[in-house]
């Protein structure tokens, strides 16, 4: 049951999240203004004629004053319509919208790979908690989020990939393929996001099991007779799952960034190499578009883990029985 | 000294040995290669690891071992440099925010949002394609960024002092805001600045790095570790990983101990 | 037979041309009416190939497309009047037969008859002038502009009747057919009536027509039952687009793909030792430009250029950079592949002493400092390394710039442009199949590409010269007095012409491929 002042709580998010989205959308246009080089030039080519550019930038409307041409752009948004790619010639959304989904793949692959694994682990760290399973989980864990993405990945490839042979280099696969040889396929890249939310999760879900095995309910289960693993199991990870969701979102901007550097490591057309090769070759509406989204999936994120808490929180469920 | 005991655990010492062994490595550079890092030798391109080469050599010849070396140097300039920076701009950011309050503060909160939003990577992104990536740039960049997450710590923070006695007692003498922030607040929130700053640090590393690798960051022919890693891992499909292992290797281990130094600094002062 | 066609016999039988220097030569002149007989085993019909080639940077329009993923996608369904190979050898295609007047400033063309586009319309010379019309003008801002300023303008293609068309050219030009083959990969001939939906329709007369194409993805095509010629072996060729070349590489070897249609040497040294896939490699004209600003600085004096070509290892960077697979460069855009080039030249060396030996000669013996300004493809930035350490011999410091692309050329107007503005810069050139238009705008005193800031008058006449040559013995003439003179100013240097490059399979055969990247599929099959 979420109750009236949950809702009131999550409907102010949504309007200060809205006006943030705004300001953000003016930050990104102003952005793509500063942009140097020229728009038409950079479709034709640097050796294009300088009439030909005049024409083409005339045609695009790249001429007009800013003010304009971000209310323009605005306007269409709110209608679904993200504009037309400068290097394509067509609506920039479909892009954004493949892009989305094969980045969302990505991320769904690393959400299986990295929950059961860090909430085993942090399981598995508290029930030893000080003998030398916690310190390498917890040290370990924690070491291995501040490596680089790319820097895992390449040690990652070339360990799996190269010299095991057990994964597949490459993320992309042809047209048509099915899903588990496509899933295989983002193995490899899944991990250096893994890696990093790995010793975070772990380090929360130890403590949430050490506290629900010091905690007053498992001792009064416990000597009510009920086994001891089956008390863990229904306390715990509902213990552990909340702060899980909290760590997610607030790594949500890390992970985004992170999904730029490891789909450009494996050639990966996702959300984050679409805005690198956009703003590469100065196509605005396609970079412009690629991370007002990038920007909106995050607020989004915090809106729903926010959602997920106050419905999972049996402490906010108590308060309005 | 109960400081220095307390920070004596085993894995602040091992992140502070790493640490320490590669600020040699940039400061000492010239005198602990064994080759130039930038001597081509176009007839020895792509030389496996060899006694003649320790670590092998890249697509023009040049010895990579050397390379490793003197890559320490561009990332422990443009990190901490940018780091500093940061420091200095959120630090007076969040005394003047978590001073005064009122508007100020609401605004800044709200364009904090806005920037932190974005992933760093992605704004970074956006300013080094409208400036131009260089080593000087990046600096800007990553130290405009960590202001905002700097000055939120410290603005709790000086809130937290603004509601101790000697503030108001401060006030009630007639000092002024500017000597109040600087002088009163600052001397007692350095402990967890000092936190903030050594995270912040593995956090520039990660990123200069990061930049780096998608080409906005350090400019060839710099040996910067993230740059090998970003002009040769095309070739580990063709079986030359030595180009690109190395380089991976010794910025894991930096970002590591970095990261190590971090948590012993912040166990030790809690 | 015309006094040329006389004259061009006569210095065969003289031995003074080779076989293939005559073929060549008599190929543009346009002697050559019926072409050379295609490979005589062709293979297995029906197969689907499958091609891994670069994503094209933009729409695909036949009048923009200035990059190699959007080139290979015209010439799969879409034709040229001419057809230019390997071997630099013209071939008929839409055109059966072309003449020169006198002085080759009106060409005459012959097309084929009976060829229908894919909407079922007839070919003829009406498209062949409106399509050549879109090509020059420069209200239509084509990419082709580049090829085509000075030599064509609207309006001087005319149709004589519907089957022949003339050039009046602006100016006399004895390369001229080159400029309307497939060596101008903008120049595919589409009906008169075509009004900017390419993407859409693919409309040509080629072998294959569109079945489908995602922007990004891919592209597949299908045998066009309607062609004039033999039809086309495959039953389906299907594109896949890739950003990079480490995907394809992984593709080819994977067998999700039959060929990758160009490949840079720098990523693909692997895949070159493969016992399993057959790699094409054929010369080509593809090279870097080392630019020396002539005007004003410490490289106005053009000792002190000629040392610093002096310090290049050349051979050095064939087997460094390239493992063998390029060609030396003379400092000059004439390259070996070219029937016209002047071999008897020497080639210049690397010689330290003779270089240190000039720069005191001009007063530098100290040494300067300079900047070297250059984009990030391939492998520029390595050969920028090589170009600072080499000069660091003698005593110049240099400081590089590597750029992307587009920050590099900028504007590509004077003024506004790095490459342009720079004392030292890279400079990419793709492959043509004659020198003219690298001959042009790099080293004309008034040329666009002029990154030298080169203002000698002689060259220019020599250049003027070259360009109007109706024989191969006037041309090779003045292509030598134009190298030597480019080996003695120096304004640019040109250390190396790198192999075209392709991988296919084990088992495919029949793919052609051309040095401008394009790959031709009606002849392939899978064993």
């Amino acid at each position: 049951m979420i109750g009236s002042r949950t809702l009131h709580a999550v409907a102010r998010r949504g309007a200060l999240s809205a006006l943030t989205l705004g300001l953000l959308s003016i930050v990104v246009f102003a952005g793509g203004q500063l942009l140097p080089g020229d728009v038409a030039r950079s479709i034709l080519g640097p050796l294009a004629d300088a009439r030909a550019v005049a024409a083409l930038n005339h045609q695009l409307g790249t001429d007009a004053p800013p003010l304009k041409m971000y209310l323009h752009w605005v306007g269409h948004l709110l209608q679904g319509d993200m504009g037309m790619s400068y290097a394509y010639r067509s609506p920039v959304a479909p892009f954004i919208l493949h892009a989305l989904e094969k980045s969302l793949l990505l991320a769904a692959v690393t959400s299986v790979i990295v929950i059961p694994l860090s909430i085993g682990a942090g399981i598995v760290a508290a029930m030893n908690r000080g003998k030398w399973q916690d310190r390498l989980i917890t040290l370990g864990g924690l070491s291995l989020t501040v490596v680089p993405e790319f820097v895992s990945g390449i040690l990652l490839i070339l360990v799996f990939g190269v010299w095991l042979r057990w994964l597949p280099i490459s993320a992309n696969t042809r047209p048509g393929t099915g899903l588990p040889e496509q899933l295989r396929h983002l193995i490899l890249p899944a991990l250096p996001l893994v890696l990093i939310l790995f010793g975070y999760i772990a380090r929360i879900a130890r403590a949430g099991m050490v506290e629900a095995l010091e905690a007053d309910y498992t001792r009064t289960a416990t000597l009510k007779g009920l086994r001891r693993s089956k008390v863990i199991f229904r306390h715990v990870l509902r213990n552990a799952l909340l702060p899980t969701i909290t760590v997610i979102a607030a790594q949500t901007s890390y992970l985004l960034g992170g999904l730029v550097v490891v789909e450009t490591l494996f050639r990966y057309q996702g959300i984050g190499s679409l805005i690198l090769t956009a703003a590469r070759g100065k196509d605005y509406p396609m970079m412009e578009a690629g991370i007002l989204c990038v920007g909106a999936a995050y607020i989004l994120s915090a809106i729903l883990a926010d959602m997920l808490i106050a419905l999972l929180d049996p402490r906010s469920q108590a308060a309005h029985r | 000294m109960k400081l220095l005991r307390r920070l004596a655990k085993p894995g602040f010492v091992a992140g502070f040995s790493i640490v320490l062994f590669w600020v040699l490595c940039a400061v000492l550079g010239p005198f602990l290669e064994p080759q130039s890092p930038y001597a081509d030798d176009l007839m020895n391109a792509l030389a496996p690891p060899s006694a003649a080469h320790w670590f092998g050599t890249d697509q023009i010849g040049r010895d990579i071992f050397s390379r490793i070396i003197a890559g320490a140097r561009p990332i422990l300039t443009v990190a901490p440099a940018a780091t500093l920076l940061a420091t200095f701009c959120g630090t007076a950011f969040g005394l003047i925010t978590g001073y005064a309050g009122g508007w100020l503060d609401a605004l800044l909160s709200r364009l904090i949002e806005v920037i932190l939003a974005l992933p760093l990577i992605v704004v970074a992104l956006l300013v080094l394609v409208a400036l131009g990536p260089s080593s000087l740039n990046v600096t800007v960049v990553i130290a405009l960024v960590f202001t905002p997450i700097i000055a939120r710590t410290v603005r709790a923070a000086t809130i937290t002092e603004c509601k101790l006695d000697y503030v108001p007692a401060a006030q009630l003498r007639d000092e002024g805001p500017l000597h109040i922030m600087f002088v009163e607040i600052l001397p007692n929130i350095l402990p967890p600045i000092l936190v903030e700053v050594t995270v912040r640090l593995g956090y520039a590393i990660f990123t200069v790095a990061s930049l780096s690798f998608l080409g906005f960051g350090i400019q060839p022919p710099s040996p910067d570790w993230g740059l090998t890693i970003a002009e040769n891992y095309g070739l580990i499909v063709g079986g030359y990983g030595w180009t690109v292992g190395f380089a991976a290797l010794a910025t894991a281990s930096l970002v590591i101990g970095v990261n190590l130094v971090a948590e012993g600094i912040q166990e030790a002062l809690q | 037979m015309t006094p040329l066609d006389h004259h061009v016999a006569e210095e065969f039988r003289a031995g003074r041309i080779s076989r293939r220097m005559f073929l060549h030569h008599a190929a543009r002149i346009g002697l050559l009416a019926a072409a050379p007989a295609r490979a005589a085993t062709l293979g297995r019909p029906g197969a689907t190939i499958r091609v891994a080639s670069q994503v094209p940077a933009g729409a695909i329009e036949p009048l923009t497309v200035s990059e190699i993923g959007g080139l290979v996608m015209l010439c799969q369904t879409a034709e040229f009047l001419i057809m230019d190979g390997p071997d630099l050898i013209l071939r008929p295609c839409l055109a059966l037969s072309w003449q020169p007047n006198a002085d080759c400033s009106v060409w005459t063309f012959t097309l084929r008859p009976g060829v229908k586009f894919h909407d079922g319309k007839l070919f003829g010379a009406a498209d062949v002038v409106a399509t050549m019309d879109r090509l020059c003008d420069p209200k239509q801002g084509s990419n082709a502009l580049s090829v085509m300023r000075g030599v064509l303008s609207p309006g001087g293609a005319k149709r004589i009747d519907d089957l022949t068309v003339r050039f009046d050219l602006d100016a006399p030009n004895g390369n001229f057919p080159f400029y309307v083959s497939s060596d101008n990969y903008n120049a595919v001939i589409l009906p008169a009536g075509y009004d900017g939906d390419f993407e859409k329709t693919f409309i040509g007369t080629g072998p294959f027509k569109i079945e489908k194409y995602t922007p990004k993805v891919g592209a597949s095509f299908v045998r066009n039952p309607g062609y004039w010629g033999r039809l086309a072996l495959p039953e389906r060729t299907e594109f896949s687009f890739y950003n990079d070349q480490q995907p394809q590489i992984l593709a080819l070897e994977d067998d999700q793909v039959d060929m990758i249609v160009q490949m840079s040497v720098q990523g693909a040294q692997g895949l070159l030792r493969d016992p399993d896939v057959q790699i094409i490699d054929f010369p080509a004209a593809t090279h870097r430009q080392l630019h020396l600003r002539c005007d004003d600085g410490p490289m106005a004096d053009k000792r002190v250029r000629q040392a610093i070509a002096l310090t290049l290892n050349r051979p050095g960077m064939v087997h460094g950079l390239f493992q063998g697979r390029a060609r030396l460069g003379n400092d000059s855009p004439f390259a070996p592949i070219y029937p016209s080039t002047d071999t008897t030249v020497p080639q210049r060396a690397k010689n330290i002493a003779q270089a240190r030996a000039l720069m005191q000669a001009a007063g530098k013996a100290d040494g300067f400092e300079t900047n070297l300004t250059t984009e990030r493809i391939q492998e520029i930035p390595d050969l920028a390394v090589l170009v600072q350490n080499a000069c660091a011999e003698i005593g110049i410091k240099i400081n590089l710039r590597i750029e992307d692309g587009a920050t590099y050329y900028g504007d590509a107007q004077f003024g506004r442009s790095d490459w342009l503005d720079s004392p030292m810069g890279i400079t990419d050139y793709g492959h043509r199949g004659v020198p003219n238009v690298t001959l042009a705008a790099p080293y004309l005193s008034n040329g666009a590409w002029n990154a030298a800031h080169f203002r000698n008058s002689e060259y220019d006449r020599l250049m003027a010269g070259y360009i109007a040559a109706v024989d191969l013995t006037t041309q090779r003439d003045l292509a030598g007095k134009i190298e030597r003179l480019l080996l003695d100013e120096t304004p640019v240097i040109i250390p190396y012409f790198y192999d075209y490059i392709a991988a296919t399979g084990p088992t495919v055969k029949g793919a052609m491929f051309s040095a401008m990247s394009q790959v031709f599929l009606q002849d392939a099959s899978l064993g």
